[in-house]
């Protein structure tokens, strides 16, 4: 039953891509948001697939490669459509959606099994740990999907290409505007997450253990989102040069984790 | 001008109330004019029908015993005459001499200038008008405006210029430009000047509303563009020229406020559009002057429609300062009259599908008469006939002959439903009017001709 829904969520999502990518090439948003119907009824198929999950394992869907990949995909779902419900920043799915798709894909690939850990990884503050780091991560890919929306558009306005990226994608400031939420929400949901995961490590008596690839992880995000940030506070950087902070943090992370998998682990508990 | 072969007209015959045929008779829609595919505007203009004007001509049209109805559309961009006439060459004749007297030109030279649409194929016109689908630039919204207004003040200036078939035909006109709107996106994009004017600013900022804008030059175009761009929100508009009582006069007029042109350019950090429109032959703003007045400041969007070029293109290359020429904004526009293109045959299928409604709904209402005629003449001879027979009978209570009579009727109902709805079904078809004439002489005249 997981599968199946599964499979039906990934084929949801992907009619929506669809339906943006359509309208990128035709050069208009969809008409009346169909996209985001799809979207909303894809993520309550999606939400129903781990609740089943849950049940059939009695384990919360956070744990281990698979079940974490789904529940981050379905997290960045929620945020992007809480966030976007604007007509003007629908057309960020077409960045988002790749990477929930990637993320299903990864999650059907390795397997949808419960792993066996230590009963603490089933407490409701880990849940809040692992919920809160998703929920930034979430606001970080917004941030970035914005960050290079803006500098698409940008190019496009300042080299005079009136073409696909200028018609479809939102204007300058709103895509700013899509940018700084996207940080607002992901800062303080990353900071809380990691925060709540020092405290679980010193309730189990362990010190933070920087050689762990997801200490390692946590700590470069959250660098590359205070970076992005700093820039816009303390320096004021606004428009183009916070895009590419943005876009650079986003980098920084994706690139550490896939660093961090490559080289660092073997277990395959790392997510 | 080009013609439709007129439906054959009643024969009128010396046994005939006459009174009786004109109800009988179907009228006939038509709709008269010139537009910019058949005359430039400067002939165009001499056609123009102002309100002034229109009381006098449509009492005189619907005056005439031809012209029962009569609605006239003048806009920039065509003048047409839709009327419903019961003598459709007299009736062109009468709306071709007050064309001419409009004009003062003789109406052989008016001729060519001039088409015809007639029946299905006037509907077919007027609801492709109303969608923009035959404007000047396709899909252009004024016109859904233009047809309200003109249905609006013919009907208003003379009564009974707009019986039950043009109102009908206007509702369901405005019906059909209203869903091609908002069903397709053939009003879509920036089709003019200004209004890719507000689509490149609205890109940049986003909405317009609070924004301040500066207008270098108090040129025809430049006024134009800030209205445009004041009805999006624009916030403040300052207005410099080098006669600062142009600059006041075209303030007054945009609802700006007019400010000396000597330092003008100190003022770029206090404004996020600027639209220059001077006769200067040479740059009045360079990438060094913009520089100095906004360091590392916010977007700033430069439009130069002046001719020659009023900004240095090197402008154009400092950072969140996005410049844009007449050239720029003739290749949004173009984009956008592509796009739009693209949504013609959505909205060709949307008009086709209302001018199908009200072609059935109009021929339904010329065939309810005829369909009553022909069951009172059946009536007629039925009783005559069954009361001839019931004279020669004898011995048969009254009871029985009555019984005698309503089976009889029944029968009759009973043969004459099938050609009933029959004909009613064919009529609704595009020969339907030519149809109806032959029955309404079948009935009239016995068929002949």
């Amino acid at each position: 039953m997981v599968l199946p829904l599964h499979l039906t969520a990934v084929g949801a999502y992907l009619a929506a891509w669809v339906v943006q990518l359509r309208g990128f090439r035709v050069r208009r948003a969809g008409r009346q948001g169909v996209e985001l119907y799809v979207m909303a009824a894809a993520a309550a198929v999606h939400l129903t697939a781990l609740i089943v999950f849950s049940f059939d394992t009695r384990t919360i869907p956070l744990v281990g490669l698979g079940p974490a990949s789904s529940s981050l995909a379905l997290i960045i779902v929620v945020v992007f459509l809480l966030t976007s419900s604007g007509a003007e920043a629908r057309p960020a799915g077409l960045f988002v959606l790749p990477c929930v798709l990637l993320l299903l894909v990864e999650a059907i690939a390795v397997g949808l099994q419960p792993v066996a850990r230590q009963t603490a990884f089933r407490e409701p503050w880990f849940a809040f740990h692992v919920t809160s780091i998703f929920i930034g991560y979430a606001g970080l890919l917004l941030a970035s999907a914005a960050a290079l929306m803006y500098l698409m558009q940008f190019r496009a306005l300042k080299r005079k290409q009136f073409g696909s990226v200028f018609r479809f994608f939102p204007s300058l400031d709103a895509l700013e505007g899509l940018n700084r939420v996207g940080l607002l929400i992901g800062f303080p949901a990353l900071s809380l997450g990691l925060l709540a995961g020092w405290s679980f490590t010193l309730t189990y008596g362990r010190g933070l253990a920087l050689g762990d690839p997801e200490v390692v992880l946590g700590i470069v995000s959250w660098l590359a989102y205070l970076t992005a940030i700093a820039s816009r506070r303390r320096r004021r950087w606004r428009g183009r040069r916070a895009a590419f902070v943005s876009a650079g943090a986003f980098a920084v992370t994706v690139t550490a984790y896939v660093v961090l998998r490559l080289t660092l682990t073997a277990s395959g508990f790392f997510l | 001008m080009s013609e439709a072969t007129p439906p054959p007209g009643p024969k009128v015959g010396s046994d005939r109330d006459p009174a009786r045929e004109r109800s009988l008779a179907s009228p006939v829609l038509e709709v008269i004019g010139l537009s910019h595919r058949t005359a430039p505007i400067e002939v165009r203009e001499r056609f123009h029908v102002g309100y002034s004007r229109l009381e006098k001509l449509l009492a005189a049209l619907t005056g005439s015993e031809q012209i029962s109805e009569c609605v006239v559309l003048s806009t920039c961009n065509r003048t047409e005459y839709y009327c419903t006439v019961s003598a459709p060459q007299e009736a062109e004749r009468k709306v071709l001499d007050m064309m001419a007297q409009q004009a003062d030109l003789d109406v052989d030279e008016i001729r060519p200038l001039l088409y015809r649409h007639r029946d299905y194929d006037a509907v077919v016109h007027l609801f492709r008008v109303v969608s923009g689908l035959d404007s000047l630039v396709l899909g252009e919204p004024q016109i859904q405006g233009q047809v309200g207004e003109a249905y609006r003040q013919s009907s208003g200036c003379v009564p009974g210029s707009v019986g039950a078939v043009l109102h009908r035909l206007f509702q369901a006109a405005l019906s059909t430009g209203g869903r091609v709107r908002a069903q397709t996106r053939l009003a879509h994009g920036s089709a003019s000047f200004p209004a890719a004017a507000v689509e490149l600013a609205r890109k940049v900022f986003g909405s317009l509303e609070g924004r301040r804008a500066l207008v270098v030059g108090a040129g025809e175009m430049g006024e134009l563009t800030l209205k445009v761009l004041r009805n999006e929100g624009l916030d403040v508009a300052l207005v410099a020229s080098r006669r600062l009582e142009r600059a006041c006069d075209a303030s007054r007029r945009v609802g700006g406020k007019a400010v000396p042109y000597a330092n003008v350019w100190e003022r770029l950090n206090q404004v996020d559009l600027v639209v220059a429109c001077t006769a200067a032959p040479h740059p009045i703003l360079t990438a060094e002057q913009v520089d100095s007045a906004r360091p590392g400041g916010s977007p700033l969007v430069l439009l130069d429609i002046a001719l020659p070029r009023n900004i240095a293109p090197e402008v154009g290359d400092l950072a969140e300062v996005f410049l844009y020429n007449i050239d720029d904004l003739q290749r949004v526009v173009e984009e956008a009259v592509e796009a739009r293109a693209e949504e013609r045959p959505a909205a060709e299928a949307i008009v086709a599908d209302h001018a199908d409604q009200f072609w059935h709904w109009y021929v339904a209402r010329q065939a309810g008469p005829l369909i009553r005629l022909l069951r009172e003449r059946a009536e007629e001879i039925q009783a005559r006939e069954i009361d001839g027979v019931l004279r020669r009978l004898e011995g048969v209570s009254e009871e029985d002959r009555e019984r005698i009579r309503m089976a009889s009727r029944a029968s009759l109902h009973k043969i004459l439903h099938v050609p009933t709805v029959t004909l009613r079904d064919l009529a609704s078809g595009l020969s339907g009017p030519e149809l109806l004439d032959r029955v309404r002489r079948l009935l009239l005249d016995g068929g002949r001709d």
